[in-house]
């Protein structure tokens, strides 16, 4: 007896673990209380597994559609160009104007934008520099001004005539009503003239700035009239 | 949701995942509540038992899961005492046929040298070679590879064989 279990073999053990070993049977009542405690339903009808189907795939659809609205909608064509006009007011900041001869006048013809009428400066902002941009794969007309504090303000045209203007920011500046968008640390001032959408971007951004931005851009709005020659 | 035919196979295992519990947590009314929540819950998820698969296995597996959730996380283990009786000591052989004294010690000795295991080393063997698995069954409802059911097999045999020494007179 002594020497029964230490020298016993594996399969030995084995047999006798699955022979020997007590089983115990579940009590009486535990089969009823799993009966009483699972989840019951009614059979679903006929319709309602296509219902819930197609409702799934729709919404399903909506997601998938809601991750592309913002690259088709008004809302982001309108934040792409900001983008594009704040990078290049900040290329004018460090490196001047490409071509600061041109007068406005002469670039109709690079930028398919006529300037009816152009904002050259006064005892406040002086007009600096023009050229032709190309901005969001459009072609355009930026003038640059600097205030008497050394602001830099640069003022872009592009053609534009689907954008819509991004409701939501709109800000009453006198008798006008631009957006206002803040990127980066800059804030642009956002309009439809006509079929052309314009910007003024600086890096006017506290409250005071701010308000002498929406001057500029009061005194620029007022002097320039861009307009699509075709 | 389960369809009536799920749940008429699943209770034809009852006996054996009530035996299973009872060994696990060693107390009868833990035995019961495993058991009750281990059915409750392969009703709610009966969708994801693969017809033709091992059915019985995959109810091991959501008990064996079941019972390390809630009962060995809660620390509702028993104390075991030395000599392997636990404090509630159900009526050992209430279920057992008529045997001769001797049958009946070694059945005391294997169950209390059972109940002296480790978690793993009792449920291995209570699928391998009391429940009669396939060791992929068992490595699936343990979660890891077969070559370490084998390892836990010949490990948990070996402690089983000290265990039982210990009982000898």
């Amino acid at each position: 007896m002594t020497d029964e279990w230490s020298e016993i073999g594996d399969d030995a053990l084995g047999r006798r673990l699955h022979e020997e070993l007590p089983r115990y049977a579940a009590p009486p009542g535990l089969r009823g209380a799993i009966l009483a405690q699972r989840p019951r339903r009614g059979r679903p009808a006929a319709w309602f597994a296509p219902t819930v189907s197609a409702l799934a795939t729709a919404m399903v659809l909506v997601l998938v559609g809601l991750t592309w609205l913002p690259r088709t909608m008004s809302g982001d064509v309108v934040q792409r160009i900001v983008n594009g006009v704040v990078l290049e007011h900040t290329r004018v900041m460090m490196w001047g104007a490409r071509r600061p001869e041109i007068v406005p006048a002469a670039l109709a013809q690079d930028s398919g934008i006529r300037l009816a009428k152009v904002f050259v400066g006064d005892d406040v902002l002086s007009l600096e520099a023009s050229e032709p941009v190309y901005i969001d794969w459009r072609h355009g007309v930026a003038l640059h001004y600097r205030d008497q504090d050394g602001h830099r303000i640069t003022y872009v045209a592009l053609p534009a005539p689907r954008m819509p203007m991004p409701d939501r920011q709109r800000v009453q500046v006198d008798r006008y009503k631009p957006a206002l968008m803040r990127v980066g640390g800059f804030a642009t001032l956002v309009w439809k003239h006509g079929d052309v959408a314009c910007f003024l971007v600086s890096n006017m951004v506290s409250a005071s700035d701010l308000e002498r931005f929406k001057e500029y851009f009061v005194r620029d709005r007022v002097a320039t009239e861009p307009f699509l020659l075709y | 949701m389960a369809s009536d035919d799920f749940e008429r196979d699943a209770l034809r295992h009852l006996d054996a995942l009530y035996n299973f519990a009872l060994y696990l947590s060693r107390n009868p009314s833990d035995a019961d509540d495993l058991v009750q929540e281990t059915y409750l819950r392969a009703f709610r998820f009966s969708h994801r038992f693969e017809p033709g698969t091992h059915l019985r296995a995959w109810l091991f597996q959501i008990l064996r899961n079941t019972f390390l959730t809630f009962y060995r996380v809660r620390g509702r283990e028993i104390a075991v005492a030395e000599d392997g009786i636990p404090d509630w000591d159900v009526p050992m052989f209430h279920e057992a046929p008529e045997e001769s004294s001797r049958i009946a010690d070694a059945h005391t000795d294997l169950e209390r040298a059972m109940r002296r295991l480790p978690e793993e080393f009792r449920t291995v063997l209570l699928l391998a070679e009391v429940e009669g698995l396939p060791l992929e069954d068992v490595a699936r409802i343990m979660a890891c590879p077969v070559g370490t059911v084998k390892s836990r097999i010949f490990r948990a045999k070996e402690r089983l064989r000290v265990l039982l020494h210990d009982y000898q007179p």
